[in-house]
């Protein structure tokens, strides 16, 4: 048995002796975490009482409705070269019927849409045709942002703009505990958005709602060793913020990667798909790097932006990103809602809780 | 690269399909020095064969590789091997094979003779004959620069009983060795994901594998791990047979290079195809000795026991290092196509 394995399983033994006496909900909010557990298999050598609830970790299935509108206005568009991450050429809108729904069905209607991995690969791309307008739709959180707002600092050529659909993590959080009828009793904090900001930016959890929290990386050893912090926590009714990642993860994350959101991006109210607007969620260009804002720059994004409906009939994808449902708890899961014919965001990202179940087994109920 | 007859030009053209004298020159110049052996002759229509006795089995099997060659293979020898291994994991010895060849204009010579040269390696490895064969040209954008395909004939003792439906709850699944290293070699050949990495293919004949187990009593059923990999063998069996199968993650042997390519890309080696591996299922009191007789092989040092046939069960389970365990789901959307 290797090192790693016996930390792991100690690390489990130790939450098995714990006096559990009530069920005890304890909500993820990384795609990652979600995506380590469910491979692990660890619900299954868990305690019965500990729930562990998938939560908002996966900006491809938060990103609102109009914004994937924009995207596919903006790659109809001669002349204009859309990229983005892969995740996002699949996730669907609620478009009527024949209208194109998806970045995949624009590429498929001759526009040139263009999956990359990095943002190095959108400058190169544009750099090659400085022709063509090259827009960079940006779903994603602060690890997505950080490397966007240090692309745009380094300096990009001017045919490049940024379509910005970026959010901020942990305000999602605080409205979900901001709820009267939240029945969570703990947090796992999210590890790569931690090395970024910081783990400070979760003490909140503890302080101003008095619950256990706890940054995880994505081993066992490091997510069983939170989640021992935090029912320990529990037990003992003291609540603090605790760090089980400290390797990678500083008290006030990654100083350069800050100072780049901090002088291209500022922080505003924000649209989360099936959610509605939440305060200080979202991350928009400030200042003169608003030249850069493909909203500014394209007149097809000047009209009124459309509001179909922010779900596709009987998808509850909003409840599923909330911890509300679980995934097979949705009437589509597995039957209307599969990878292969997603009707939602989360059946479509490999963060999204439901596409997690569904690689990891868990056909409907 | 190999040596071929100069006559034949530098790339092949529609007229070295055209039934002419380059057709002749393109099978006895480049064709049959590889594959020269007494029962192939290549003016006949068709040729007489015999067998050794036993039951007579045939295989047939299409080849569409891309590209063409790889770390650790190449779409010939994949062809050969390919063909050798489906008999081999029947029980069977394989003993003759034939062989189309279609090949897309353009094509450069020396790449056909280097690929020709090491099908005709591979079937002297095996110890196959290939005694009947026709070559067709496709013209340029109408075949991915080779397609081959190939029929087998080999035999296996009379009364050999292999078989899913001998598969019984309680049994052993055994593989005899590291899993989807073929499948990781050609996608890191297509240089599809800006990777480079050191994984070579794992394609080879497994025959000296299954015969090593073919006097075990307990020995139920054979199969290689190809497309859709050690899940969907595990899949077949669990559907086949009505029970579940329970792999043992930890138990199951992967190359490290292989894994950390999965890690980056996100794809999951158990889908991975492999083409020199068996997986095979005995009785749980004769896995131990298959084990042994596996290890003491070259082609066999890394086998091990991975998993159980369970009653009372459905599908696949995967148990996890720390004791947990999920579903593996069937194989959905292909990662890799063309790989074999």
């Amino acid at each position: 048995m290797n090192e790693d394995l016996r930390a792991a399983k100690l690390w489990l033994s130790r939450i098995h002796e714990l006096p559990l006496r009530e069920s005890v909900a304890v909500m993820n909010v990384c795609g990652g975490h979600e995506h380590s557990l469910s491979m692990l298999g660890l619900r299954a050598v868990l305690p019965e009482k500990i729930r562990l609830i998938p939560g908002p970790g996966c900006p491809v299935c938060v990103c609102p409705e109009e914004d994937i509108a924009d995207a596919i206005a903006l790659a109809l568009e001669d002349g204009l070269t859309l990229v983005a991450f892969g995740d996002m050429l699949r996730v669907p809108m609620n478009a009527t019927k024949g209208e194109i729904n998806t970045l995949a069905g624009a590429r498929a209607a001759g526009a040139d849409v263009r999956p990359i991995s990095s943002p190095q690969e959108a400058v190169a791309i544009a750099r090659d045709h400085p022709e063509r307008q090259v827009v960079f739709f940006v779903a994603g959180f602060e690890t997505t942002s950080a490397p966007v707002a240090a692309m745009l600092a380094e300096g990009v050529p001017d045919n490049l703009s940024v379509l910005l659909a970026a959010r901020l993590t942990w305000p999602a959080v605080d409205m979900l505990l901001q709820d009267k009828d939240s029945s969570l009793d703990a947090l796992i904090a999210p590890g790569h958005v931690a090395t970024v900001m910081g783990a400070e930016e979760w003490r909140f959890v503890a302080d101003t709602y008095h619950l256990p929290v706890a940054v995880a990386g994505f081993s066992a050893v490091s997510l069983l060793a939170a989640l021992y912090s935090v029912l320990r926590q529990k037990l003992e009714n003291q609540p603090f913020l605790d760090n089980c990642y400290a390797e990678l993860v500083q008290p006030h994350g990654n100083a350069k990667a800050r100072r780049w959101l901090a002088e291209v991006m500022e922080v505003g109210p924000a649209n989360w798909r099936g959610i509605g607007i939440i305060p200080a969620s979202g991350f928009f260009l400030r200042g003169a790097w608003q030249r850069y804002d493909a909203r500014r720059r394209f007149d097809v994004l000047a009209a009124p932006r459309r509001r179909i409906g922010e779900m596709p009939p009987g998808c509850d994808c909003a409840a599923v990103v909330l911890g509300k449902l679980t995934p097979e708890q949705c009437r589509l899961y597995g039957k209307a809602c599969t990878p292969m014919h997603p009707v939602g965001p989360c059946m479509v990202s490999d963060e999204g809780a439901c596409h997690i179940w569904w690689q990891a087994g868990l056909r409907a109920a | 690269m190999s040596a071929f007859d100069e006559n034949l030009g530098d790339t092949v053209t529609l007229a070295h399909g055209n039934g002419g004298r380059l057709m002749r020159l393109l099978i006895t110049k480049l064709f049959a020095p590889h594959l020269g052996n007494p029962a192939l002759d290549t003016e006949a229509d068709s040729v007489c064969i015999s067998l050794p006795p036993g039951e007579l089995m045939v295989t047939t099997d299409g080849f569409t590789v891309q590209p063409l060659q790889f770390p650790g293979g190449d779409i010939g020898a994949l062809a050969i091997d390919g063909v050798v291994n489906d008999l081999a994991v029947a029980g069977a010895t394989p003993v003759y094979v034939t062989l189309a060849a279609f090949i897309e204009e353009g094509l450069e010579m020396a790449v056909l003779a280097s690929i020709v040269q090491s099908l005709g390696a591979a079937a002297k490895a095996a110890a196959v004959r290939v005694v009947a064969g026709d070559t067709k040209v496709l013209p340029r954008g109408q075949g991915g620069g080779l397609y081959l395909a190939l029929t087998g004939l080999g035999v296996r003792p009379p009364g050999c009983k292999l078989g899913m439906s001998q598969i019984k709850p309680g049994d052993k699944i055994l593989v005899s060795g590291t899993i989807g290293d073929h499948g990781i070699a050609v996608m890191l050949a297509r240089q599809a994901y800006g990777l480079r990495g050191d994984v070579r293919s794992d394609a080879a004949p497994v025959l000296s594998l299954t015969q090593a187990l073919l006097d075990i009593p307990g020995l139920r059923f054979m199969r290689d791990p190809t497309r859709g990999g050690l899940a969907t063998v595990a899949h077949e069996i669990a559907q086949a047979i009505g029970h579940g199968v329970s792999l043992e993650e930890a138990a199951i042997p992967v190359s490290p290079a292989s894994a950390s390519v999965c890690e980056i890309l996100g794809f999951d080696l158990l889908y991975l195809a492999s083409e020199g591996r068996v997986v095979a299922v005995l009785a749980p009191e004769d896995a131990p000795a298959a084990l042994a007789a596996w290890q003491a092989l070259e082609a066999g040092r890394n086998a091990a026991i991975i998993g159980t046939v369970e009653a009372n069960a459905r599908g696949v389970r995967l148990l996890t290092p720390i004791g947990g365990a999920r579903l593996l789901p069937e194989l959905e959307a292909d990662a890799l196509p063309r790989i074999c």
